[in-house]
């Protein structure tokens, strides 16, 4: 089943387009990666997704249910983590966690029993001062803390990591794989290295539109183009290829990316044996989410 | 039922433990105690004066006080302590749309009327609650020193000008939902307030203004009787209900 299924979203603002038809199918279970730049729509995507914002054309099914803004009922499937959480500064977590057990009914005994649990699970338990003085790294965990409390079936994290220390992030990221068996996880991201630490799928949302979207080992795995890092042994011969192939980039003094576009590798390696070319070194490169994300925003 | 409870507590929590709460009784209970402790010293302070005052030629008689001048002073001070209120409270709706914690409180599910009603309460609970403190203190002060026996009509004009309170409250409310800053809602609340007190200096529609109700010092000599009012008072309850269930549509459409 889809947890999320989004279908020709489309939002302006004014004059300007942001969402120009948005198609997204989120797969229950497992660790959803939505990236795009910074304004590419990621957190209007997620807005209209809550029903915060009304789209201006398309349809959102949360759990075969459609989203209707403003009393938004499918809003009880979803913990949402905004991106900049607001908490009550004046109360403390264990408070915060209790009120927000009690606005969606939740009943007394279960909100000690989940509030105490999600406490341990982001390090807050023991926590016993005003939400005021927190770090932001402390205000994001407090926050999935709030987002899982009503066992949510789709945990929505709008850039959870991007204020943080690495320190904060790898916490963030750990807590995150952490509730995949409990959740479907959807976050959004501009952060490519943590998308390949711990999602499953993935979607690029680029100019308005998903431009690719899948399971992250396909999508790697899919990836027409093949990088290959070459050394050289002498410095003249790396920059020889470098003015005979347009695919390849020197990366060092002696060392070159080869980035198959029209010459392939084969072609390269007959150029190398004509010239009597000595090589240090070959090696395939492992398809990275950056290369691939520079791809498609280039086209 | 128990989100709406949920919310009004968490209201309350935010009250007490920012200062708010403490500072209305402060506030309230001064003015309670400043229109007797005026009426008191009137008469010292004219004897103090009376010298420098008879040389320029002024004739001072001995001036009487007794419980009227208090109440006089009450009404005199209560518009202060309602502007006090509403500068206090402007921004109890406003600064949550400009932090954003509604956000999360919205999206758990909790109904957005809920929001307007719990704020209203805390509102009307907290204005009353004032109003009606500083009533009793001047009230006691007042029996102690002299007699309220003197004073016509008091509870009834009393009561209007809480009902009057009340509509600035609605008034708070009714702006907070449709403007985002603090400013918008001072600005809708002062200008709409200004707006019923001009109508007050137009005779014929004088009395179907709510702002009738802030003249009702005029009820204790007997200048005015109670008659005076039956227009002004079910008009002011009317406005008050119609506005707090219009601010619910409007908050419900709003974006946040
Ligand atoms: N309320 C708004 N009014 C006008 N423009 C907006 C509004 N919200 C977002 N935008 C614009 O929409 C674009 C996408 O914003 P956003 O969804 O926040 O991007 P992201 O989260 O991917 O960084 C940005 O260019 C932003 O300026
Ligand atoms: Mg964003």
């Amino acid at each position: 089943m889809e947890m999320l299924q989004i279908t020709n979203l489309k939002k302006r603002f004014g004059d300007k387009e942001v969402l120009k038809g948005v198609t997204l199918a989120v797969p229950e279970g497992g660790v959803f990666g939505f990236i795009g730049k910074n304004g590419a729509g990621k957190t209007t995507t997620m807005k209209t997704v809550l029903g915060l914002l009304k789209p201006d054309e398309g349809t959102i099914l949360v759990a075969d249910e459609p989203v209707v803004y403003g009393q938004t009922a499918t809003n009880r499937y979803i913990g949402y983590l905004p991106d900049v959480p607001e908490f009550y500064d004046f109360m403390t977590p264990s408070e915060y966690l209790t009120f927000c057990g009690e606005i969606t009914g939740m009943d007394k005994k279960d909100i000690v029993t989940r509030r105490e649990e999600l406490l341990e699970l982001v390090g807050l338990s023991g926590e016993k001062h005003r939400i005021k003085g927190f770090s932001r790294g402390m205000k994001q965990r407090l926050g999935i803390a709030q987002a899982l409390l009503g066992r949510p079936k789709l945990l929505i994290c709008d850039e959870p990591t991007s204020a943080l220390d690495p320190v904060g992030r790898k916490e963030i990221l750990d807590i995150l794989q952490a509730v995949k068996e409990q959740t479907t996880v959807l976050f959004s991201t501009h952060i490519l290295s943590d998308v390949e630490r711990i999602c499953t799928d993935i979607a690029f949302l680029h100019d308005g539109v998903v431009c690719m979207q899948g399971k992250l080992s396909e999508i790697k795995s899919g990836k027409r183009t093949e990088e290959y890092r070459i050394e050289t042994e002498r410095e003249a011969d790396a920059r020889t290829l470098a003015e005979k192939f347009s695919e390849c980039a020197l990366s060092g003094e002696r060392q070159l990316l080869f980035r198959e576009g029209k010459a392939t590798i084969f072609e390269l390696m007959r150029f190398l044996a004509d010239k009597e070319i000595e090589i240090a070194g070959v090696e395939r490169m492992e398809p990275s989410l950056e290369s691939l994300f520079m791809e498609v925003v280039k086209k | 039922m128990k989100s709406l409870i949920a919310f009004t507590k968490k209201e309350w929590m935010e009250q007490l433990r920012s200062g708010r709460l403490l500072l209305l009784l402060i506030i309230f209970t001064l003015f309670g105690i400043m229109n007797p402790a005026i009426a008191k010293l009137t008469p010292w302070i004219f004897e103090l004066m009376a010298d420098s005052l008879e040389e320029s030629g002024m004739v001072v008689t001995t001036v009487t006080v007794d419980a009227m001048t208090s109440w006089t002073q009450f009404f005199k001070n209560i518009p202060m302590a309602l502007i006090v209120f509403v500068l206090m409270e402007s921004s109890i709706f406003t600064r949550e749309y400009q932090s954003g914690t509604l956000v999360l409180a919205l999206t758990k599910g909790l109904e957005r009327y809920k929001v307007v009603l719990a704020k209203s309460f805390v509102l009307i609970v907290l204005w009353s609650a004032g109003y009606w403190l500083c009533f009793g203190i001047t009230y006691g002060y007042n029996s102690y020193f002299w007699d309220n026996g003197i004073v016509q009509n008091l509870l009834f004009s009393v009561t209007c000008w809480w009902l009057f309170g009340l509509f600035v409250v609605m008034l708070m409310v009714l702006f907070s939902v449709m403007t985002d800053a603090n400013t918008g809602v001072l600005l809708g609340t002062g200008g709409v307030t200004l707006a019923v007190y001009l109508i007050t200096l137009l005779p014929k529609a004088a009395p179907f203004s709510p702002a009738k109700l802030m003249g009702s010092v005029a009820l204790l000599t007997g200048a005015e009787e109670k008659g005076d009012y039956y227009k002004a008072l079910p008009i002011t309850v009317v406005l008050c209900v119609v506005g707090v269930m219009a601010s619910i549509p409007i908050q419900n459409n709003r974006r946040l």
